[in-house]
């Protein structure tokens, strides 16, 4: 089974936007910390609870709580993407007579637990899931718990508890983000180590030696696991090995960014309750649209050791591996099968990107599924209507991403576009496949520029994969033409310092994203809006770095 | 034992049978408890049903919120401290985690909170222990129904009442044996207990025409020896009201005691401001003003004293049967209108 991991990131993505829909249509709300615990609540809604939405007291579910109760707008929004209402209902957010109360309320159908007074959700999930365990109901209880909260004692009174009763269907996500209301949880009150004056809560990310809160919940009895809590893959298999854990409670720290996914939020202990102006509201979408991916290419390294290649890419922290499949045939060259990819998926969580450069995809797709790949693309000059439609839904049941490609010189074919509105992504070839080393042909430009409306057009929420030639000077125009994944051959894991390289590459395609909202706030209201998109970045380099794009852009003085 | 010796009961021991008994009859029923579980008798359930039984440590907001988890799965609960460690101490949670979640429109969750130790007499740990302050606090909690039982047998009628009831109680019990002031014929839950237990109600235990005591509690007792005085002393007839529901209060037997005795006397070991008191005052003001007095602790804390000192105690705020009697016979009497 693959990740379900274009699923759950294309729902997270509906789930923050609304965030913002109903924050700024609310006038006030808590979008820093629902957008910290968005992939944890992603992972739980589209793959691992159990729920059933018509029948929201459906005995037999799974429980969760929500304790860090102000993420409130987080929860309702994954409730209206799961179905429990609809999406339009987030409108009525915080709002005399809405169900969407300020703090989560059980009159809201669904819900589990009035969040709001912190540090209690906790004991009450102990209560839920000792209630399961009495009466032999298979639920599992799942509480989402904040960093600022725990500096309530009751926190670890349930902590006790939960371990002294041996509370193994109970599984708690600490949302690590680093941040409370008045500043940051270092300084208010640590739990990890304390942050000197003169330091920036991203000290905290270098040093592991200052993580102390997993000894904590050790010394608690807990089964603890250390996770990126963004990271989809490290949530879905932390969820796992929790459910595996017989005996003890589990908590997931997960290390998370408050405000995630929105520059000006992220990191910026300011945006703990506020809502955005409805005015930011299109530029704060585009953003969210525009998530980027790397993709590092792992045949451009060494073929002989493509075990090593996965490592350094894993460790230079790759969102994706791509897998180049050739067959010697649809291309001259030969790579490797599904035995290798089945051979490198102990290595590492991270999705597998495969990419078949085979002939007759469909007699051979299952094989790269059940070797473990979380995304599969097969080429259009290879598939037809039947046979991709074979794929896609043989994919789709296996919760593994469905991708199209083509070639240079290949037109996106009509038979595909039907099928836009089910595909995860579009691989456009910017060089011939089949060999490594070459250029980005210039005129995939163009290609793009026909291609982006034509998928709009017809139902794609998908992204564009761009594959072929891609390095630290183009990547730019690469995403100013709509890619938002990027394979990365020679300009990645033929370097070095694979870390290094997809920095880099994350660092230019922050400056053309920078660009592209400083574009749409300009076309949207002008220099006004210029100027207060760019006062919203207070954070670190960030309203210098942002203003100095705006400069070059002409759109405010130097 | 001579005649007139009243018999002493003890309120703890009464509940754990009660729990007991409902714990036989219904599975759901769970009970809880925080380090006092030997003193509220409540291990004694545990021990018949282990697997019913949480003791939290000293913990007394963990308590009450795994309580609310309990009751929103569908468990009857019972969550068992000191008065002053219950509403004295976790009131947030009481509050957040208990009253204010209505599944289904229904308000509350199922937890009973059990209190005992409440008020002056609990004697000699002082008045860092004697919560003064329960009946204020729980009855302005909406979904919260309080009650105080004046003896054993009210303790296992109102036991079983909530049990049966669903929604939120606050039940506050004494620390120190009290005499029976109800016939225990049926203390083991007779229909006719059932009967005279219902929240919202309170029971007449003596009519009278000239003056009505409303007594919660320990205070029920001294009401019926402070009649006793009234009518051996000043030929009063003195009607004793026993309010062990204060919310929801009985509006009407109140009512009708300011029509027919045209003042009312209130006797409880609690702050007078939010106590009993007050709930008597704000209905009675509302339906047929008449004078009142009220009797308890005057916005003061109590103090150290012995078991056999307690009714010194008692004395120092004024809760006599004695100043009972003469409050009663000093207020002034609106004639019936």
């Amino acid at each position: 089974m693959g990740l379900d991991y274009c699923t759950i990131r294309s729902k997270v993505l509906r789930a923050r936007k609304l965030v913002i829909r109903g924050t700024a249509a609310a006038g006030s709300g808590h979008p820093g910390g629902s957008f910290s615990m968005a992939e944890i609540l992603g992972c739980l809604f589209y793959k691992h609870l159990r729920y059933d939405p018509r029948n929201p007291q459906w005995e037999d579910r799974d429980r969760l709580v929500l304790s860090k109760g102000h993420a409130a707008p987080g929860l309702f929004s994954n409730m209206a993407v799961a179905g429990y209402f609809a999406e339009s209902e987030i409108d009525t957010l915080r709002a005399f007579g809405s169900r969407l109360q300020g703090h989560p309320d059980l009159k809201c159908p669904g819900v589990e637990f009035c969040g709001g007074s912190l540090g209690t959700g906790l004991s009450y999930s102990v209560g839920v899931a000792l209630a399961a365990r009495l009466d032999s109901r298979p639920c599992r209880v799942y509480a989402v718990i904040g960093d600022g909260e725990s500096d309530e004692g009751q926190i670890w009174e349930a902590a006790m508890a939960a371990s002294k009763y041996g509370v193994d269907n109970l599984t708690v996500f600490l949302d690590r983000n680093f941040i409370q209301q008045d500043s940051y949880t270092e300084r208010v009150m640590p739990l990890d180590s304390r942050l000197g004056d003169a330091e920036e809560i991203s000290a905290m990310w270098l040093n592991r030696d200052r993580w102390r809160t997993g000894d904590k919940w050790r010394a608690f009895g807990w089964n603890v696991i250390e996770i990126d809590g963004h990271r989809i893959e490290q949530v879905d298999d932390a969820i796992k090995r929790a459910r595996a854990h017989g005996s003890a409670p589990t908590i997931i720290i997960s290390r998370t960014i408050k405000g995630k996914s929105v520059e000006h939020m992220e990191d910026n202990p300011q945006w703990h309750g506020k809502a955005p102006a409805r005015d930011m509201v299109p530029i704060i979408d585009a953003e969210l649209e525009s998530q980027s991916i790397i993709a590092p290419s792992i045949i451009a390294g060494d073929m002989t050791n493509l075990a090593a290649e996965v490592v350094r890419c894993a460790e230079g922290r790759a969102d994706y591996i791509h897998l180049d499949v050739m067959d010697g045939r649809f291309v001259p060259n030969r790579t490797f099968l599904h035995e290798k990819v089945r051979e490198l998926r102990p290595l590492t969580l991270i999705p597998f990107d495969t990419h078949l450069m085979i002939e007759e995809p469909h007699r051979h797709v299952r094989q790269y599924v059940d070797a473990g790949s979380d995304i599969v693309t097969v080429h259009a000059e290879v598939t037809d209507v039947d046979t991709f439609g074979e794929i896609s839904d043989m994919l789709r049941e296996n919760g593994v991403g469905v991708g199209l490609a083509i070639n240079p010189d290949t037109e996106l074919p009509e038979w595909s576009l039907g099928f836009l509105p089910r595909i995860d992504q579009i691989i456009v070839m910017s060089v011939v496949p089949g060999r490594s080393g070459q250029k980005y042909i210039e005129s995939t430009h163009q290609k793009m520029a026909r291609l982006m409306p034509a998928l709009a057009d017809n139902g794609f929420a998908g992204y564009v994969e761009a594959d072929g030639g891609v390095n630290l000077e183009n990547v730019a125009s690469v995403f100013a033409d709509g890619a938002r994944a990027f394979v990365g051959g020679g300009a990645i894991v033929s370097t070095p310092d694979v870390r290094a390289s997809i920095r880099g590459f994350r660092q230019a395609v922050a400056t053309a994203r920078r660009r592209m909202l400083l574009d749409l706030a300009d076309s949207l209201g002008g220099s006004d809006l210029v100027e207060r998109w760019i006062n919203l970045h207070v954070v670190g380099a960030r309203p210098a770095e942002v203003r100095t794009i705006a400069q070059e852009a002409g759109y405010v003085a130097r | 034992m001579l005649p007139d010796e009243p018999v002493l009961t003890d309120m703890r021991t009464a509940y754990a049978e009660a729990l007991i008994r409902e714990g036989r009859g219904n599975p759901d029923v769970v009970v809880m408890g925080a380090d006092t579980t030997d003193s509220l008798k409540t291990s004694k359930f545990g021990r018949e049903f282990p697997d019913r039984f949480f003791n939290v440590g000293i913990a007394e907001g963990n308590l009450v919120t795994i309580s609310a988890g309990l009751a929103a799965s569908g468990k009857t609960v019972f969550a068992s401290t000191y008065a002053i460690f219950l509403p004295g101490r976790a009131v947030d949670q009481i509050r957040n985690n208990v009253a204010y979640p209505s599944p289904g429109g229904r308000g509350g969750l199922n937890v009973k909170l059990v209190a005992s130790h409440g008020g002056l007499s609990v004697g000699p740990d002082g008045g860092s222990h004697q919560q003064l302050e329960d009946i204020s606090i729980m009855r302005t909690i909406p979904n919260f129904r309080v009650m105080i039982p004046a003896d054993t047998v009210a303790v296992s009628a109102l036991t079983r009442m909530m049990a049966a009831e669903y929604g939120p109680f606050y039940m506050r019990m004494a620390r120190s044996k009290t005499p029976l002031v109800y016939d225990d014929d049926d203390h083991n839950n007779g229909a006719a207990a059932d009967k005279r237990f219902e929240a919202g109600r309170a029971n007449v235990l003596r009519d009278g025409s000239d003056c009505t005591i409303a007594a919660c509690g320990i205070t029920v007792s001294m009401a019926l020896e402070a009649a006793d005085l009234l009518r051996r002393e000043k030929q009063m007839s003195c009607r004793v009201l026993d309010m062990f529901s204060v919310k929801p209060i009985d509006g009407r037997a109140l009512e009708k005691a300011a029509r027919q005795t045209g003042r009312i006397l209130t006797a409880e070991e609690h702050n007078i401001i939010g106590g009993m008191g007050s709930a008597v005052a704000e209905s009675v003001s509302e339906s047929y003003p008449v004078p009142i007095k009220r009797i308890g602790a005057l916005d003061a804390f109590g103090e150290s004293a012995r078991d056999a000192e307690v009714p010194l105690l008692l004395q120092k705020h004024g809760i006599t049967p004695f100043n009972m009697a003469q409050q009663a016979g000093a207020l002034e009497r609106l004639p019936e209108r």
